[in-house]
């Protein structure tokens, strides 16, 4: 009995091969008289001979173009996790907070100035955040005050700022993305956090 | 008499993986390609063992490979690229196991063994007339899935060792455990696996 927990601690040695000569003359003349240990190792034999024996899985024949495509893909993905984001968000959201703002203050906004439409609409003063050139002495200047210089002298004259913004085609860009900045331009990943100009919400 | 010529550059295929990996360092997309033809049938079938899921190992697989170019200087020169790449199969494997235990979008083992010891049966009285191959992919598919009701840890071990016959060196580096622990657990799941497939065995003794 103790002598088949012993031989039986060394099936898997025997079977890997990976047992000393001594272990293996030992480990034969035990299976030669005891026909239940020889038993078990037969069949844990068949079992791994069954294992070894199962036919190779194939990737598929496109396998390699699709793995190609899928990194490509992904590549881009592992930069964009390289860029600042946090750095945009209060940006972002101020943006987006004084658009809401301008939009609900509209109507009281008539009572407050008065004007001409075209002077109103004169580009300098509608621009709420001045997009620098890059690389200018300017673009390293922290982003001016997100508000008109003016406020809109009447309910009308708002309407047709907001209108202007949104039915006249005009290049709305709201770059509110900073990984699509950051692939056109790589430049951005060397910023400084929290620059105004990053965020362009221009017209 | 003509100028000394270099040596021709040795093409892609023909390079050691370690070249072929200095090569994919530098975003080589040939010597990627390359690397994927050579390691794609070993990685599919390592995750399709394991798994015994060939539809998400196809899927597992290309995560192999997009996380090979991914971490690609992480790699060491020196080190066997076999094993590196078998790292990332066996924890993506093993992130798989667990992603569907958690689920619970898994059968469970006991429906499993049920399953098993169903078609262990119908295995053990074969109509008369079956074609062969039919017959014999059936025992692949309970072998496949009798490796898949062995315990995730084992299994792994087993797969690296039994299916693709890694040195038990190499599986301690892959799985990061010390040698006699692959031994051990290698040996469990060999003896699971055996208990499993006892019935299967024993009925081939008598036909």
């Amino acid at each position: 009995m103790r002598n088949c927990s012993r031989a039986r601690a060394w099936f898997g040695a025997y079977w890997d091969d990976e047992i000393t000569q001594a272990e293996r003359e030992w480990l034969e003349a035990h299976f030669a008289a005891c026909p239940k240990c020889r038993s078990e190792y037969d069949v844990l034999a068949r079992t791994l001979e069954s294992v070894a024996t199962l036919p190779r899985i194939e990737a598929a024949p496109d396998f390699t173009e699709r793995t190609l495509a899928r990194v490509r893909r992904a590549t881009p993905a592992a930069d964009r996790l390289a860029l600042p984001r946090p750095a945009w968000q209060p940006v972002a959201v101020a943006a987006s907070l004084l658009v809401i703002a301008g939009t609900l203050l509209a109507p009281f906004a008539g009572r407050l100035a008065q004007g001409p439409i075209a002077h109103r609409m004169a580009p300098p003063e509608a621009r709420l955040v001045a997009t620098p050139a890059p690389g200018s002495l300017a673009a390293r200047e922290p982003a001016p005050a997100v508000a008109p210089s003016r406020a809109p002298q009447s309910q009308e004259q708002v309407a047709a700022l907001v209108d202007s913004l949104i039915d006249h085609g005009e290049d709305v860009d709201f770059v509110l993305d900073p990984v699509r900045v950051g692939h056109e331009r790589t430049a951005s990943r060397r910023l400084e956090p929290a620059q105004g100009r990053q965020a362009v919400i221009s017209f | 008499m003509g100028p000394d010529r270099e040596p021709p550059a040795p093409t892609i295929v023909s390079l050691s993986d370690e070249d072929l990996m200095a090569r994919v360092a530098e975003e080589d997309e040939r010597a990627f390609s390359e690397l994927v033809r050579r390691y794609q049938t070993r990685v599919m079938n390592l995750i399709s063992r394991v798994l015994n899921d060939r539809e998400a190992s196809d899927d597992l697989a290309q995560e192999v490979f997009v996380r090979v170019f991914v971490h690609r200087r992480n790699y060491r020169r020196g080190s066997k690229l076999s094993t590196w790449v078998f790292t990332i199969a066996a924890n993506l494997a093993k992130n798989e196991i667990r992603r569907r235990v958690r689920r619970r979008n898994w059968f469970s083992l006991d429906a499993l063994q049920e399953s098993l010891n169903d078609s262990t049966s119908v295995l053990a009285d074969p109509t008369e007339g079956r074609e062969r191959t039919l017959e014999r992919e059936q025992v692949q598919q309970e072998i496949g899935r009798a490796i898949a009701t062995i315990p995730e840890k084992y299994r792994l071990s087993l797969v690296l060792r039994d299916v693709e016959g890694l040195a038990y060196e190499d599986i301690a580096q892959v799985l990061g455990i010390p040698g006699g622990t692959v031994r051990s657990r290698i040996n469990r799941a060999r003896s699971m696996l055996k208990r499993k497939l006892q019935p299967m065995v024993r009925r081939d003794d008598r036909a």
